[in-house]
C-alpha cells in the first residue's frame, strides 16, 4: 500500500538514487571486498615461510574437515546453542514482566539494563573471575552457608565460560524479547482465558507465539556472536577451552596459517549466515530491522 | 543530484576530519619527525621508569605496544614487512626465524657504545653467531614451583607432573615448544627433536597429562599459584621469582631430567622507520647501571658485564651443573607444523 | 482483569538484575581494595592516583573516545544518507546492497578482523588510527542504517508528500522535514555505535599498529598481564559517568515535560 503512494508521490523518480552511491561504494570497498579476499585467500597454498602462494588449492577446505577440527565445530555450536538456550530461559521472563510493570518502572528496568553495556564488557567478565574463583566470593558464601566444606573449582572450564557468555548476551535477548511482548496484543490474551484456558495454557498458546519474532530475533542475536567471542573462553576457560574464535585466531597468531584461519571464517561465516537465513525464513522477516 | 553532492561533500568532509585527528595523533607516521620511539614486546617487559628516564633525556616519546606470544610478533613483524616497529624485544628461537626471513636489520654497533658491555656467556647463540643483530636483555629457565601445603608428594622433575596426585592442579605456559619440550625431556628426548616418531609419542604422552592441568597461562600463571588456583606450576624465572616473593613457603624444583634455557633479546625490524632512537634506546639500556635497575625489576637473569657491580639482590642462584644441562628452543624448521599440530590437538582434548 | 498479584515477577526482576550488576559491583569494590591480590586488605585510593600518573591507559582512553566520535560521526553521515536515500525506492541491488552493508554485525566480529588485517596489509595502509577509523566506521553504519530505515518506514509519508506539492524542493524536505523526524533515531543508532566502538576488542584487535592502543586492548593486554587494580579505578570512573549522563538526561526530561 505505502509503496503505491511513495510511487505517486514522487513521479517517477522511484528507481536508483545517486545519494545511495556514498554508502555502496563504502559497502563495497570495507565490506565486500575484503570479504572477497579472505574467501580467495582460503583457495590459496600457505607459504613455507608466511603469507601465501599464488597457486589454487582445496588444501584448507580438505584440512577443515580433519576430526580434530570438526571437534571444535562441535564445541563451538553446543556452546552457542547452550548460551542461546540460557539466555533465553533468564530473559524472556525477566522480558516480559518488565513489560508489564507500570510505564515509568518499565523504562527504569530497561535503563538499568542497558547500563553495563556503556561499560567495558571484558571488565565485567573480569568481574566473574574474581565471584568464581577458588577462594573466591561464590565460595565463600557456598561454605558459610555451609552447602560445601571445600571450596569448588568453579573457574577454568566449559561452566565458567558458558556463565560468562550468558552474561555477556543476556541484555541482547532481554531487549529484543521485551519489543516483542510490548506490542503484543493483551486482549487477546484475555480472551483465550475468557474461553477456558488456563493460565498456563494461554500463555504457550498465545503469548509465545506471538513473541516469537521476538525470541527469534534474540536467538540470533545471542548465538551468532558467541561462536566468535574468543575473549570470554580466553579469561574464564583457562586456556584450555578452545571454540572457532579461538581456533582462528590461534591459526592466524601461532601456526600462522592465512588460509588455514581464511578457511575456517568462512566456515564460520556460512554459519552464521545460515542462521540468519532460518530466522528469515521462519518469521518471514525481509530485513533485520527487529535486530537492533 | 544535489543531495548527491550534499552526501558526497559531507563524506568528504567527514573522512578529512577523521583523517586529520588520526595524522595528529598519528605520531610518527605524520610530521613528527625522528621524536618517536616504536617498541613492541611483551606488556610491562621494559620497566616504566626506564621508559620515562629515556624520554625525559632524549626527548624521544615511547609507543609501547605488545603481543602475547612470540608467534602473535612475528605474524605482526611479517605483515608490516619488518616496518612500523623500532625496537623489538622476543625470544631465541623466533629471532633465528625471523633472520632467515630478512626482517631483522643488522646493528651499527659504532651508534651503541656500550655494546662491549654485554657479557660474552650470553653472546654468540645459533639466532645470532656473528653477533651482528641483536642485543640480548634477559635470561631465564623455566622451572617447576608448588605449594607444599596443597601437594602430598615429592616432586623432583617433569615426571613427576602426570602424578595423578596433581589431577587439575597444573598451570602450564600456553606455549607449544615449551610444553612439548618438557614432555619431550621426561622421555630423555631433545626440547628440539624433529623425529615424528618421537613426537608422536610425545603427543600421546603430552595427553595424558591433560587430566592434570588446571589451566594455560603465559603471562600470569603465578597469580594462580599464589590465589590458591593451582598447586602446581611451570613458568618462567621471573615469574617464578615474583611467586615466591609473595609467598616464600613456595617449593622450587629444578627438574632432574635437564633444564630448558632462554634468552629474550632485543632487535631492529628491517624496515624500522625510526632506527638512529632504535639504536640510542639500545646503547641507554646497556649501561650497567640501568640494566642492574631492569634486572631488579624484571627479575631475570642479567646479561649484562657492567650490571654486575650494581646488583644487589640475588634472589635467584640456579646451581651450575643445572645451566650446564641446560638446552635452548630452537626454530624447528618444517616439523614446527608438526609442533602445533599437537599443541592444536592437545588443547582441544 | 483478573487480578491476581504476587511479588514473584518483581522479586525475579530484582534477582536478575542483582546478578546482572554483581560483576559490576565487585569491580567497583576492589577498585578500593588496599592488595594487588585478590584478598581484601583494606580501603584505598591508590589505585585512582596511580591511574592518574599511568599515561598509558589516559593516552588509550583518549584514542578510544576520538576513534568512536569520528567513527560514529562518519558512519551516521553515511548511514543516514544512505537510508533516505534507500527509502521508498526499488532497483535490482537494493536488498543486496542493505544485506552487505549490514553484515558487519550480522557475522563473528574475528571475521572482519581477520579481513582487514589481511586487507590493509595488502593495499599497504600503515596500521593505526586510520586503519582504526575505517574498520569502526565500517561496524559502526549499519546501527544507524538500521535505525534510521525502521524510523523511516514508520513515518507518515503524507507530510513529505504535502511539503512537495506545496513547492519545496527535495532538499529542503530533506533539512526541513525528513532530518527532524528522523533525528531521535540518527542519535540513537549513533549512541549505539559510539558504545560498541567504545568497547570493541576483537576488531582493534586485528586493526591496530604501533602508534595506537585503544583503552579495551590495553585493558585486555593488563587483563592479560595480571591483576592491576587500576582497571577497576578507570571503570568505575566510567561507570560513574555514564550513571551521571543518564541521571542527567532524565532529569532534563522530566523538567521538560513537567515544565
Amino acid at each position: 500500500m505505502r509503496q503505491s503512494v511513495r510511487a505517486k508521490r514522487s513521479k517517477g523518480k522511484n528507481g536508483f538514487s545517486p545519494a545511495v552511491l556514498p554508502l555502496i561504494l563504502w559497502t563495497a570497498v570495507f565490506v565486500a571486498i575484503p570479504l572477497i579476499y579472505i574467501l580467495g585467500l582460503s583457495f590459496l597454498k600457505r607459504a613455507s615461510t608466511w603469507g601465501v602462494e599464488l597457486s589454487f588449492t582445496l588444501e584448507s577446505y580438505q584440512q577443515i574437515l580433519d576430526p580434530q577440527y570438526l571437534k571444535v565445530y562441535g564445541e563451538s555450536l553446543k556452546m552457542a546453542f547452550l548460551t542461546t538456550l540460557g539466555t533465553l530461559a533468564l530473559g524472556y521472563p525477566f522480558a516480559y514482566f518488565t513489560a508489564k510493570l507500570k510505564p515509568k518502572n518499565r523504562s527504569v528496568v530497561l535503563l538499568m539494563v542497558m547500563v553495563p553495556f556503556w561499560t567495558n564488557s571484558l571488565v565485567r567478565i573480569y568481574g566473574w573471575m574474581i565471584l568464581l574463583r577458588t577462594q573466591g566470593v561464590v565460595n565463600g558464601l557456598l561454605i558459610a552457608l555451609g552447602i560445601i566444606d571445600t571450596p569448588l573449582k568453579l573457574l577454568y572450564n566449559f561452566g565458567a565460560v558458558l556463565v560468562g557468555m550468558i552474561y555477556a548476551l543476556l541484555p541482547f535477548m532481554i531487549l529484543a524479547v521485551y519489543n516483542s511482548v510490548e506490542k503484543l496484543d493483551w486482549s487477546l490474551v484475555e480472551a483465550s482465558r475468557d474461553l477456558g484456558a488456563s493460565r498456563w495454557k494461554a500463555f504457550w498458546t498465545v503469548t509465545v507465539p506471538m513473541t516469537l519474532p521476538g525470541i527469534m530475533a534474540g536467538c540470533v542475536l545471542v548465538f551468532v556472536p558467541s561462536i566468535g567471542l574468543f575473549f570470554i573462553s580466553d579469561l574464564l576457560g583457562g586456556g584450555k577451552t578452545i571454540l572457532l574464535g579461538n581456533l582462528i585466531r590461534n591459526e592466524l597468531l601461532t601456526a600462522r596459517n592465512w588460509p588455514m584461519g581464511a578457511a575456517l571464517s568462512m566456515v564460520m561465516m556460512v554459519m552464521s549466515l545460515l542462521i540468519l537465513w532460518l530466522y528469515r525464513r521462519v518469521t518471514g522477516a525481509k530485513d533485520m530491522e527487529g535486530l537492533v | 543530484m544535489k543531495l548527491l553532492k550534499k552526501a558526497v561533500a559531507l563524506l568528504a568532509a567527514a573522512s578529512m576530519l577523521a583523517l586529520t585527528f588520526a595524522g595528529c595523533s598519528g605520531g610518527g607516521t605524520s610530521g613528527e619527525g625522528d621524536q618517536v620511539l616504536n617498541i613492541f614486546t611483551w606488556a610491562d617487559y621494559f620497566p616504566d621508569d626506564i621508559l620515562e628516564e629515556f624520554t625525559e633525556q632524549t626527548g624521544i616519546k615511547v609507543n609501547y605496544s605488545t603481543f602475547e606470544s612470540n608467534e602473535e610478533m612475528l605474524m605482526k613483524l611479517e605483515s608490516t614487512e619488518g616496518g612500523d616497529y623500532d625496537i623489538v624485544l622476543a625470544s631465541d628461537y623466533i629471532i633465528d626465524i625471523a633472520r632467515k626471513e630478512n626482517l631483522i636489520d643488522k646493528l651499527d654497533t659504532s651508534k651503541i657504545p656500550n655494546f662491549g658491555n654485554i657479557n660474552p656467556a650470553f653472546q654468540s647463540k645459533f639466532y645470532d653467531e656473528t653477533n651482528e643483530y641483536t642485543v640480548p636483555y634477559a635470561a631465564g629457565i623455566p622451572l617447576i614451583i608448588y605449594n607444599p601445603d596443597m601437594v602430598d608428594i615429592e616432586i623432583n622433575g617433569f615426571e613427576d607432573l602426570w602424578n595423578p596426585a596433581l589431577a587439575d592442579s597444573i598451570v602450564l605456559m600456553d606455549d607449544a615448544r615449551n610444553v612439548i619440550g618438557l614432555t619431550l625431556k621426561s622421555m630423555g628426548e631433545s626440547m628440539n627433536t624433529t623425529d615424528e616418531a618421537i613426537l608422536e609419542q610425545a603427543k600421546e604422552k603430552l595427553f595424558a597429562l591433560k587430566p592434570n592441568i588446571r589451566a594455560l597461562d603465559y603471562s600470569t600463571p603465578y597469580n594462580k599459584i599464589l590465589d590458591g588456583e593451582v598447586s602446581v606450576g611451570y613458568m618462567f624465572t621471573s615469574q617464578v621469582i615474583t611467586a615466591l616473593n609473595e609467598n616464600p613457603n613456595l617449593q622450587v624444583v629444578y627438574p632432574e631430567e635437564g633444564l630448558g634455557f632462554g634468552i629474550d633479546s632485543c632487535f631492529v625490524p628491517v624496515n624500522a622507520p625510526h632506527k638512529d632512537n632504535a639504536h640510542t634506546f639500545l646503547n641507554f639500556i646497556l649501561d650497567g647501571e640501568r640494566s642492574a635497575r631492569i634486572s631488579e625489576q624484571t627479575m631475570y637473569i642479567n646479561c649484562n658485564s657492567a650490571a654486575t657491580p650494581y646488583i644487589t639482590n640475588q634472589a635467584l642462584v640456579i646451581p651450575d651443573e643445572a645451566i650446564e644441562s641446560a638446552e635452548f628452543i630452537q626454530d624447528v624448521g618444517d616439523a614446527t607444523q608438526l609442533y602445533t599440530d599437537i599443541w592444536t590437538e592437545f588443547k582441544n582434548l | 482483569m483478573r487480578k491476581n498479584r504476587t511479588i514473584l515477577p518483581e522479586m525475579y526482576l530484582v534477582l536478575l538484575l542483582i546478578l546482572l550488576y554483581l560483576p559490576i559491583i565487585v569491580v567497583v569494590v576492589y577498585s578500593f581494595n588496599d592488595s594487588k591480590l585478590f584478598q581484601w586488605s583494606g580501603f584505598t585510593l591508590d589505585w585512582y592516583r596511580e591511574l592518574l600518573d599511568n599515561k598509558n591507559i589516559q593516552q588509550a582512553f583518549w584514542n578510544s573516545i576520538e576513534l568512536a566520535v569520528i567513527s560514529s560521526v562518519m558512519a551516521a553521515t553515511l548511514g543516514t544518507v544512505g537510508a533516505v536515500a534507500m527509502a521508498g525506492r526499488h532497483f535490482k541491488a537494493k536488498g543486496l546492497i542493505e544485506n552487505v552493508a549490514t553484515i558487519p554485525i550480522m557475522i563473528p566480529e574475528i571475521i572482519l578482523g581477520m579481513a582487514y588485517l589481511a586487507f590493509f596489509t595488502l593495499l599497504k595502509i600503515p596500521f593505526g588510527m586510520i586503519t582504526l577509523v575505517l574498520a569502526h566506521t565500517t561496524f559502526c553504519v549499519p546501527y544507524i542504517y538500521i535505525n534510521v530505515k525502521a524510523r523511516l518506514a514508520g513515518l507518515d509519508p503524507s507530510i513529505g508528500e504535502a511539503a512537495l506539492d506545496l513547492g519545496a524542493s527535495r532538499r529542503r524536505m530533506f533539512f526541513d522535514i525528513t532530518l527532524p523526524m528522523i533525528a531521535p533515531a540518527i542519535a540513537s543508532g549513533t549512541m549505539l555505535a559510539f558504545a560498541m566502538s567504545m568497547d570493541d576488542v576483537v576488531i582493534s584487535f586485528f586493526a591496530t599498529g604501533a602508534e595506537t592502543n585503544t583503552l579495551p586492548l590495553q585493558i585486555y593486554s593488563m587483563l592479560k598481564m595480571g591483576v592491576t587494580p587500576e582497571i577497576n579505578a578507570i571503570c568505575t570512573l566510567m561507570l560513574g559517568a555514564v550513571f551521571l549522563i543518564v541521571a542527567l538526561s532524565r532529569l532534563v526530561r522530566l523538567r521538560r515535560r513537567t515544565g
